[in-house]
């Protein structure tokens, strides 16, 4: 099912059994990270997923305000029981993720297919 | 030589256009892909800190980055009037759970030299990188 959303920063977001995915677009940096956690953490409470699909196809770069989102998020699900996929990272977020030491906390997939497999 | 001199206040809007400029001098200068975008996180990282942390999140301080390209070494450098603080002088990140510290493990992980040289009225940091070349 197709969700409504309100920001710039999700290009879509739809549930698909027991998953939420979220489509982010755009360079996720300080000025704007903020409203991305709104975004996501909206889409959150009113779905209560038991798994969140994070697809970043379309997120060329992001810095660490936008790692502290994920986290946020990732510590957000948990308390649901839930679990937090990234999904087709492209290079330069792959290269922060792994300064970071993100992939080791959450699942990372190359496509929406592997992570709802 | 390869000049840059940017001007701009410490509004994290200008991180985007900042960053598109370091990159677009990197790529000028000759530095491949990977490094031209791990360049611009550390200019990134370190006006993001500058913002946070010297003004407090104040946005309309100023910010002075010079960047200089010469016998494939870059060294940029940034000036700010703020509180003097050091964030090399902070503990170590060492649980990716737990927010805070990711800027300076960019820079420091990313940069082959980094320095933070008070000022009386601020603090200047002096980052170099050899370029890897395309």
């Amino acid at each position: 099912m197709d969700l409504k959303t309100a920001g710039d920063l999700v290009s879509s977001a739809r549930t698909e059994g027991d998953a939420l995915v979220i489509a982010v677009r755009g360079e996720i940096d300080l000025h704007n990270s903020s409203d991305l956690r709104t975004e996501i953490m909206d889409l959150i409470g009113k779905q209560s997923p038991k798994r969140l699909i994070l697809n970043l196809e379309q997120v060329p770069y992001m810095d660490s305000s936008a790692c502290a989102v994920l986290v946020e998020t990732l510590r957000r699900m948990r308390t649901l029981g839930g679990k937090v996929y990234l999904v087709a990272l492209q290079p330069r977020v792959k290269g922060l993720i792994e300064i970071a030491r993100l992939g080791s906390i959450f699942t990372i997939a190359a496509d929406e297919k592997e992570a709802l497999g | 030589m390869h000049l840059l001199h940017l001007d701009i206040t410490s509004d994290p809007a200008c991180l985007k256009p900042v960053r598109h400029a370091v990159e677009a001098f990197c790529q000028s200068c000759g530095f491949d892909d990977k490094s031209t975008g791990e360049i611009g996180l550390v200019v990134n990282e370190a006006i993001a800190n500058v913002t946070r942390h010297a003004y407090g999140g104040a946005t309309d301080r100023p910010v002075q980055l010079r960047a200089r390209y010469d016998d494939n070494v870059i060294e940029i450098s940034l000036r700010d009037w703020g509180s003097g603080h050091d964030p090399s002088r902070c503990p170590p990140k060492k649980d990716p759970m737990v927010p805070g510290g990711l800027g300076m493990v960019c820079l420091r992980q990313l940069m082959d030299e980094m320095r933070f040289v008070p000022q009386p009225d601020g603090m200047l940091l002096t980052m170099k990188r050899k370029a890897s070349l395309t």
